[in-house]
């Protein structure tokens, strides 16, 4: 293992602990209240036909 | 389940790595159709029983690359409205929300999808690295370095960006204030 691989091995360990941070808490909290929503919308009909008809083509 | 069942499935999974991509609503719900447009002309390509999550992702991926290509042609990413993550205005009466939204949208395009992807939809950096056509050691970091920069944000440290604007701006009042005083600014430049 070369220096950089042990830096870069190094720095994905940390990333798992900062997930547990209370900044990573925090992280988390504010991306699921920024992107829940989005995913929760209404699939566009439009969409939906779209891919209906290509289905009974 | 049928190929159409799988891609109505995963369409919400979709739409929030279109989101973390166009940082922007009305462009994502575009991306998302066009790369289902893309999927439904591309589905004799997909084998059965391989990851069809990741194929798709990965249609979703190239399709953002290319149109950013084209864009470029013309125009500047910057010109796609940022922030716009959160739009209900409930959300924007949280400052700190507000302030995450805009720290998101300053982030590189691969590291936020990566971020998103993993704390979001509870993906695996394996999956993630499948889904965006990378190493897994390329997926850990990307993560690593969004939480990191985030957290430097949040935390107060400027962007290069911004320290460089507000240089820029300071040197500028600096300029006017010699220039009204009659005197040169000549060695505001030099310092």
């Amino acid at each position: 293992m070369t220096a950089g691989d042990k830096r870069k091995a190094s720095a994905d360990d940390d990333g798992g602990d900062e997930k547990d941070s209370p900044f990573g808490i925090w992280l988390s909290r504010g991306l699921h209240q920024l992107f829940d929503d989005v995913a929760n919308e209404p699939i566009p009909e439009e969409l939906l036909r779209l891919i209906e008809e290509d289905r009974n083509k | 389940m049928t190929f159409h069942d799988q891609v109505i499935a995963i369409l919400p999974k979709l739409r929030i790595q279109a989101l973390s991509l166009t940082r922007n609503r009305a462009a994502a719900e575009d991306l998302v159709q066009d790369a289902v447009c893309n999927a439904l002309a591309a589905q004799n390509s997909f084998i059965p029983g391989t990851n069809f999550s990741a194929w798709m992702h990965r249609i979703l991926r190239n399709r953002f690359i290319s149109d950013l290509r084209k864009r470029r042609e013309t125009t500047d990413i910057d010109d796609v409205p940022a922030s716009s993550f959160a739009s209900p205005a409930t959300h924007e009466d949280n400052l700190a929300l507000k302030d995450l939204s805009m720290a998101l949208s300053r982030l590189p395009a691969d590291q936020r999808e990566a971020l998103v992807m993993v704390v979001i939809q509870g993906m695996s950096y394996e999956a993630l690295a499948e889904a965006t056509d990378c190493a897994v050691g390329t997926a850990k970091s990307r993560v690593f370095r969004a939480r990191r920069q985030l957290e430097a944000w949040m935390n107060g440290d400027l962007p290069v960006n911004d320290r460089l604007r507000m240089k820029v701006k300071a040197l500028r009042d600096a300029m006017d204030i010699r220039h009204r005083d009659g005197q040169s600014a000549h060695d505001l430049l030099l310092s």
